[in-house]
């Protein structure tokens, strides 16, 4: 995929006015996440990763986003959601027991943890689990397709797009703080937000984007 | 009405006989002597009231209009026409010529042209938004009352060279009625509309300050002073009504000081200034209240040195 916001860093902003000591520290913590799991079992931690890595496939050329480190530390911390469908347990349950029951779906119909199935068989599994299809009893009372669609996807997008390099690939601006926006129309833009390459418009993008700060 | 209103002739041909160095002593015993000088005074003061709102809409215009990108062209026109009016009243400031300048006139006549056409590109602007004249499009659409600003330098403006335009020694008139009497009225009118405008900015600021009710009542005040100015006797002293407006043109420039501690207090501080100064309250818009009461003091000179 070509780049939309060519040249366009988020943590150039770091020591302008865009942010403050506050804003800095709350991306350092966000940046500084061990990349280990805290809160999952070895196990669990080895079926998100292979999870993640198919929700959210990221580019061979950059360090990847820690989706799996990302979803231990919400876990591990209690960010909530605010609400919970009434069929399904609590965030940490709910992970713990469909990360054990998809392992336990594909020892039964492949004879392998989900981790090490090929990446087609880790498809087609999860197709099916969106689909509400997979119901072995390691499931128990939660219905698989609501694991898929209130956990899964959520979790690890918003994992994904809690991060600096996510950030920059839509050109999102980062934590409007202390600076915010000012030019607040359709399709305007302010000197410090990320500079869209339209089409025969890279180069300009590209010069506006080394000055966003 | 002094007598020189209904029959300028004989004041006129006064002229012509006189020789500038002897003009008062030739002045008729019965007549009042006009100083020669009073009209141009005026008209420099006038100018200079004109340009003190052309600055502030030059820097206004120039933050605001940055700040929508100057999305259309026309949103230079201000910015020009603001600079050249500024221009005319630096100039005229200093001009003791006696007569109007034709550069000077061609400015401010300008300036009250794209103020008018920038009123209703305004409130186009505003109408054709979704919910049209709402107090949510009112509030952060293109201001309205903004461009009213540019009329106003122009009208002082083009007073000021009208006032100019009067023989030396004779009651300056404009359009055959007393000079200072129109300039009062058309500087009452003035300070409403601009009332107008700080009442619904401040409305939205939700008058979150108690300062802030200072526009709202100070210059209406002066508007009632200078509509009574208008139309009451020349000879009735006004000692209140001048210090009244001088209370008006130093609000104008603590509006500013106001503005800039606003800008202080939003997020990020003046360290934000980038953010803050377009976010903020608007540092240059308040001495446009300035300008339309040192107009104001010009025309009560105007009025109280006419013979009643």
């Amino acid at each position: 995929m070509t780049e939309l916001y060519p040249g366009y860093d988020v943590l150039a902003k770091r020591w302008t006015q865009s942010w403050n000591e506050q804003t800095r520290a709350v991306i350092d913590a966000r940046l500084a996440a061990p990349r280990e799991p805290i809160f999952f079992t070895p196990d669990e931690w080895r079926c998100l990763s292979a999870v993640c890595d198919r929700i959210m496939p990221q580019a061979e050329n950059r360090p990847p986003v820690p989706l799996a480190a990302y979803v231990d530390l919400k876990l591990r911390e209690g960010f909530l959601d605010g609400y919970r469908y009434a069929a399904m347990p609590p965030q940490d349950e709910a992970w713990r027991r469909g990360l054990a029951a998809l392992d336990d779906e594909a020892m039964r119909l492949h004879a392998a943890r989900f981790h090490a199935l090929s990446t087609a068989r880790q498809d087609h599994l999860l197709s099916r689990m969106q689909r509400g299809e997979l119901n072995g009893t390691a499931w128990g009372a939660m219905p698989s397709a609501l694991f898929f669609a209130h956990r899964v996807i959520p979790d690890i997008t918003h994992a994904y797009y809690a991060h600096p390099t996510a950030w920059n690939e839509i050109g999102f601006g980062g934590p409007a703080s202390p600076r915010g926006y000012v030019r607040m129309a359709l399709d305007r833009r302010d000197p410090w937000e990320a500079a869209e390459a339209k089409p025969g418009e890279e180069e300009r993008a590209r010069r506006e984007n080394d000055r966003v700060g | 009405m002094g007598a020189g209103f209904v029959e300028p002739a004989p004041w006129r041909s006064w002229r012509v006989r006189a020789s500038p160095t002897s003009q008062k002593t030739r002045v008729p015993a019965e007549r009042t002597p006009w100083d020669p000088d009073v009209a141009v005074r005026a008209g420099r003061r006038l100018n200079r009231a004109s340009g003190t709102i052309a600055a502030s809409v030059l820097l206004d215009s120039a933050i605001e209009h940055y700040r929508g990108s100057f999305h259309n062209k026309a949103m230079f026109a201000p910015l020009v026409s603001s600079a050249l009016s500024l221009l005319a009243g630096l100039h005229g400031s200093g001009d003791r010529r006696p007569r109007p300048h034709p550069a000077r006139d061609a400015a401010y006549a300008s300036a009250a042209l794209i103020g008018i056409i920038g009123t209703a590109f305004h409130i186009y602007n505003v109408g054709k938004r979704p919910g049209g004249f709402s107090f949510q499009n009112l509030f952060y659409s293109a201001p309205i009352g903004a461009p009213a600003a540019l009329i106003l330098s122009g009208m002082l403006g083009f007073l000021a060279e009208r006032v100019r335009d009067n023989a030396p020694g004779t009651k300056p008139t404009i359009a055959g009625l007393a000079a200072g009497r129109v300039v009062a009225a058309g500087v009452a009118v003035g300070l409403l509309g601009t009332v107008g405008e700080a009442g619904l900015l401040h409305f939205r600021g939700a008058y979150h300050d108690p300062f802030m009710f200072l526009p709202v009542t100070v210059p209406p005040f002066a508007a009632a002073l200078m509509g009574n100015a208008a139309m009451g006797s020349a000879r009735k002293p006004r000692g209140f009504t001048r210090w009244w407006l001088r209370l008006t043109a130093v609000l104008g420039f603590a509006g500013s000081g106001f503005h800039i501690m606003g800008v202080a207090r939003n997020m990020g501080g003046w360290r934000n200034w980038r953010q803050n100064v377009l976010n903020g309250p608007p540092i240059p818009a308040p001495p446009a209240f300035t300008g339309l009461a040192l107009a104001a003091l010009a025309a009560l000179s105007l009025i109280e040195d006419q013979d009643g």
